[in-house]
């Protein structure tokens, strides 16, 4: 979608603008905020970029680096910390061959670390997107990636 | 009138207004309770928390710059507790702090540490960690560096800039311990910064610095401060020049004095270096051969002397002229027209006003019997509304334009009228776009729909325009035919806007105007301003505070060159030289017979130009102008500066003007003198002396008296520039009660007409300065520009400042901080014309009208309609003025820069 269609979905408010600014980061194909995203958003609610970039680097939701078409977040919390997710994310680093923060090559994967996603009953767990995926003791992570193409 | 109240601080009794700020009353009652994050000038923060105190009744710590003062309020602010919990916290700031201190800054954190001993390692409590964060140093502004390491993350800086200045650039990126001050996208050289340096003046621990000198600048070798005003635009901002080894080091915006309480723009605070530029004149200069050559003062001044008597006697008086300067002061100005009506015997003496504002000048005396401003630089803030047309406020009058923002802020309204955009339709409610030279139709379009609307002022009209309703009537009849479809087909600007801004205007409390040279500088010039006095006369928008007209002054001294006489048909005060009475009494003050000053109206300065093209005009005397570049059709003027027998330039460089010289005296600038200028709102202000001048160069009123003296006239026996402001309060009744002692601390506003008044903040709040003191309506029709496009020339051309430069940019593009800004000339053409004539951005193209061409850098923009372009013309390498034309608006003499038919083409070299 064009940016400026992202944005007719809301009013010129500053009160919108998060939700302007996931909208374009959701629009995105790289699944982050462009320079041009960022400027655009500035422009259409006649603010400076400043105030733009504060809030963008404020909140982790927001990345200004490209990103994988599936961001995977895994919970770091305590619950899921005495569950052993540093295992975890051990694993997931060996199997998709990048550090917390990167990016696979292939732009598929991004790893990245969350605070508590409400599923504690299967602790460790972590998020695909929006999908939840819990109890990842023992898990084949191969078997679970190949499911996102 | 809040009410007085009573607390105690310490013990202390205390009186203060209720409701003010707890830490500011302390501070002004002498009790200094530590502070970091706090300034007057901004709203309270409550970031550094060292600002801590106890409050009887209130439970723990409260940080006094968050608390309002109430009655009976009993306060600790130092006791051994508050002061440890003070320590601790600084102590806490220090761990993640940067303490190198380099000498080159004022370093209020600093100050506090070794108040607390805790500059001493051995004091502290906690370990430095400030090495291992990481922090970032953004050293990509031309005019500042800011190292997040030195950063206490107290909001200063922030809001000094929103608050203050308006821009809203700075953020703070990050969280928690990791965040920091960005600007833009975390770029400070790409962001929307323009380096006014609010932010530094702010900051309290060098974490912000300025990047000019800082190499060079040591405060223990500190050798003084300097209070004086700003050399460049009219708002007339007080400085405060360090001086270190002779050199000005570093200038701040001096807080608690109007009109600008501390505030400056990128030239005042970055705008001197050229003071100390190695190309100033520091010798006269004679021609010699066709070339330059050192000579002495004796033997210049000779030569001046000699040249001058000869020319007069042979032709005539009339046959010398001089041209004044809007840069120099007001005792300058005030010799200088004294020696052109006393010893040239002529009133052949104009400056540059007539090429910005003598259009709105010529409207207001005749309408409301004053061309100066009618309100207070301030008053920008606090109007309801404020209509701002053919101004760029935000570029040309940069610190009025805070005051502008604050209101905006403070929920004022704002319209701008203007065929280009400019930064302040970000802030505007409503921008009117019209056609350029469309501007009595859509004024009298906004008038129309104000009678339509009967949003009309009719009490104002019966008690103070001359003859009422009947007057009254008149305008309405001729405005009946400007409907809002008529005027939507003439000026381009929607019909819903024009009634929605006529709404707006003539409904607001009050409102002011600010008009600028996109009115006044077209053949119709008068009429627009006309056009723009009834609309504000029917709606009774002048006559009270913060209404009235307000046409903001582009040089320093431009208000006070006027006040002072330098015009061809008038004498200091506004006093026509026609005035008999008047010109007997200055006969005497100037100790002259009363048949040597002549009577018969002078020529003004497009027309002094003329006559020396048509040779009757034979000698000039020019102190600080430059027609080279500021008059119209620089070829005509070329060719009658060639045409002088003798021409005299008094400057501080080389000009574009100079060459055509045949002595080149060299002057003072405004760092090197002492002595006043007249700002916008009419303050009169102090110029004081920093450094000495460089060379022989000397003081311009020092000059003018030893010409005269060599030609055998004595101008007077002046000791100091007190006692020639003495003699200019004698003069003009306006300033009679004005001297050097009254306006040591802060400027008076004319009138003051005596030593007991304290001036005035607003004109005609009971009577107009006209002679039965009604205001007068005078309803002009729109005559369609005589300038029009053609298959030939296509496009019509506008020009204007910018931001960083200045005038014929003779001084500021001397300042590497501004032209590391900006430094390159460019036309703006819309991007639809763009493809339509085959062009592509970047482009070096050629630009022709009828009078001459150039050559610059095309840059597409939308800032512009299709059909018009937009040049900058402080730039001698592109000179707009080679394009535009000599034509006049008959009542005022200016000429039309705003408006040239021309064509463009891609550039072949």
């Amino acid at each position: 979608m064009e940016r400026s269609e992202v944005l007719k979905q809301f009013k010129p408010d500053h009160e919108n603008m998060l939700n302007i600014l996931h909208a374009l980061q959701n629009n995105n194909s790289q699944n982050y905020l462009s320079e041009e995203d960022l400027k655009i958003a500035a422009s259409y609610l006649n603010t400076t970029y400043s105030h733009i970039y504060g809030v963008a680097t404020y909140y982790t939701m927001f990345s200004l680096k490209p990103r994988g078409k599936y961001i995977i977040r895994v919970c770091n919390s305590p619950v899921c910390n005495m569950e052993n997710s540093t295992k975890v994310i051990e694993e997931i680093k060996k199997n998709l061959s990048i550090e917390v923060g990167e990016t696979t090559d292939d732009m598929r994967f991004t790893l990245e670390l969350s605070e508590c996603l409400g599923k504690c009953e299967e602790a460790p767990g972590m998020m695909i997107n929006e999908d939840v995926v819990g109890n990842l003791d023992n898990v084949d992570f191969k078997s679970i990636f190949d499911n996102y193409n | 009138m809040s009410r007085l109240i009573n607390i105690k601080i310490d013990g202390k009794n205390i009186q203060a207004n209720e409701g003010a700020n707890l830490l500011q009353v302390a501070h002004d009652s002498g009790i200094k309770i530590p502070s970091l994050c706090y300034h007057k000038k901004l709203t309270p923060t409550g970031a550094c928390r060292l600002c801590v105190t106890k409050i009887k009744g209130t439970n723990g710590l409260v940080m006094s710059c968050t608390v309002s003062v109430k009655e009976g309020m009993e306060i600790i602010a130092f006791d051994e507790e508050i002061e440890e919990t003070r320590k601790h916290i600084l102590d806490y700031l220090l761990a993640e702090h940067n303490d190198h201190y380099d000498g080159t800054y004022h370093d209020e954190f600093r100050e506090w540490l070794i108040h607390y001993g805790l500059d001493k390692h051995e004091n502290r409590k906690y370990p430095n960690i400030s090495k291992t964060l990481n922090y970032k140093i953004d050293d990509s502004s031309p005019v500042l560096t800011y190292d997040a390491s030195k950063c206490i993350k107290c909001f200063r800086c922030i809001k000094g800039c929103d608050e203050v200045q308006g821009k809203n650039v700075l953020s703070f990126s990050e969280r928690g311990i990791t965040s920091y001050i960005i600007a833009g996208f975390d770029q400070w050289n790409e962001s929307e910064c323009d380096g006014c340096g609010e932010c530094i003046q702010l900051c309290p621990t060098g974490a912000l610095v300025e990047k000019p000198h800082r190499d060079e600048i040591q405060l223990e070798n500190l050798e003084k401060k300097v209070v004086t005003t700003c050399p460049y635009c009219g708002v007339g901002c007080q400085l405060e020049l360090t001086v270190q080894d002779g050199k000005i080091v570093r200038s701040d915006g001096v807080e608690g004095v109007l009109p600008n309480d501390g505030r400056l723009c990128v030239k005042g605070r970055f705008g001197y270096d050229y003071v100390h530029s190695k190309e100033r004149l520091t010798t006269p200069l004679i021609k010699r051969d066709g070339k330059f050559v050192e000579a002495s003062w004796d033997e210049a001044l000779d030569l001046i002397a000699t040249k001058f008597t000869e020319i007069k006697e042979k032709y005539g008086h009339d046959a010398l002229a001089g041209y004044s300067s809007a840069k120099c002061t007001n005792e300058d100005n005030y010799l200088f027209q004294k020696f052109i009506r006393v010893v040239f015997g002529t009133n052949n003496i104009d400056y540059c006003t007539r090429l910005c504002h003598a259009s709105t000048v010529t409207a207001m005396l005749k309408s409301i019997g004053d061309g100066a401003g009618s309100n207070s630089i301030e008053d920008f803030a606090t109007t309801d509304c404020l209509f701002v047309t053919g101004n760029n406020i935000i570029e040309t009058h940069p610190v009025t334009a805070t005051y502008v923002k604050n209101g905006k802020y403070a929920g004022k309204k704002i319209i701008v009228c203007d065929p280009k955009w400019t930064p302040l339709v970000k802030y505007a409610d409503i921008w009117l776009q019209p056609r350029l030279g469309t501007d009595v139709a859509l004024l009298n379009g906004m008038i129309h729909a104000i009678i339509k609307e009967d949003l009309i002022d009719p009490d104002f009209i019966e008690k103070r325009v001359d003859r009422g309703m009947e007057a009254y009537e008149e305008l309405k009849q001729l405005v009946e035919k400007y409907t809002p479809e008529k005027t939507e087909e003439i000026t381009s600007v929607p019909k819903e806007k024009i009634i929605e801004a006529a709404r707006m205007y003539a409904r607001a409390k009050t409102a002011m105007i600010a008009t600028g040279m996109g009115l006044s500088q077209q053949v119709t010039g008068t009429n627009n301003v006309f056009s723009l006095i009834n609309m504000m006369m029917i709606t009774g928008q002048i006559g009270k505070e913060r209404a009235g007209i307000d046409p903001p002054r582009g040089q320093n001294n431009v208000q006070g060159a006027t006040d002072v006489g330098c015009s061809p048909i008038i004498y200091p005060g506004y006093i026509p030289i026609t005035n008999e009475k008047n010109r007997k009494r200055i006969a005497k003050l100037w100790s002259v017979d009363f048949e040597a000053l002549s009577g018969k109206p002078g020529l003004t300065t497009v027309e002094i130009m003329n006559a020396a093209y048509d040779e009757k005009i034979k000698g000039m005397y020019i102190m600080g102008e430059n027609p080279m570049l500021t008059d119209p059709d620089l070829n005509h003027t070329e060719k009658a500066l060639n045409k002088l027998d003798f021409l005299v330039i008094q400057d501080i460089f080389h000009t574009e003007t100079t060459p055509f010289a045949d002595v080149i005296l060299p002057a003072a600038s405004f760092a090197e003198k002492e002595g006043t200028f007249v700002n916008s709102d009419r303050r009169v202000i102090r110029v004081r002396k920093a450094v000495e001048s460089p060379g022989e160069a000397r003081d311009d009123w020092k000059i003018i008296v030893d010409i005269a003296e060599k030609m055998g006239y004595s101008l007077g026996d002046y000791n100091t520039e007190s006692e020639i402001f003495d003699e200019i309060a004698q003069a003009a009744p306006i300033m009679a009660g004005i001297s050097y002692d009254r306006i040591e601390h802060q400027g008076i506003q004319w009138p003051c007409p005596d030593k007991n008044h304290s001036g005035t903040s607003t004109l005609f709040l009971e009577k107009f300065n006209t002679p039965n003191g009604k205001g007068i309506l005078n309803p002009v029709e729109y005559i369609p520009q005589s300038e029009q496009t053609s298959k030939e020339f296509p496009f019509i051309l506008n020009s204007g400042r910018i931001l960083y430069h200045y005038h014929t940019s003779t001084m500021s593009r001397r300042n590497k901080s501004l032209t590391d800004f900006a430094n390159e000339s460019y036309v703006l053409m819309n991007p639809g014309d763009v493809i339509k004539f085959d062009l592509t951005d970047g482009d070096k193209v050629k630009l022709t009208s009828k009078q001459g061409e150039l050559v610059t850098a095309l840059q597409a923009s939308d800032q512009v309609a299709e059909g018009e372009l937009f040049m900058p013309w402080h730039y001698s390498e592109a000179p707009v003025n080679r394009l535009t034309r000599g034509d006049l608006d008959p009542f005022s003499k200016i000429a039309a820069f705003k408006l040239t038919a021309c064509r463009v083409e891609k550039f072949v070299s």
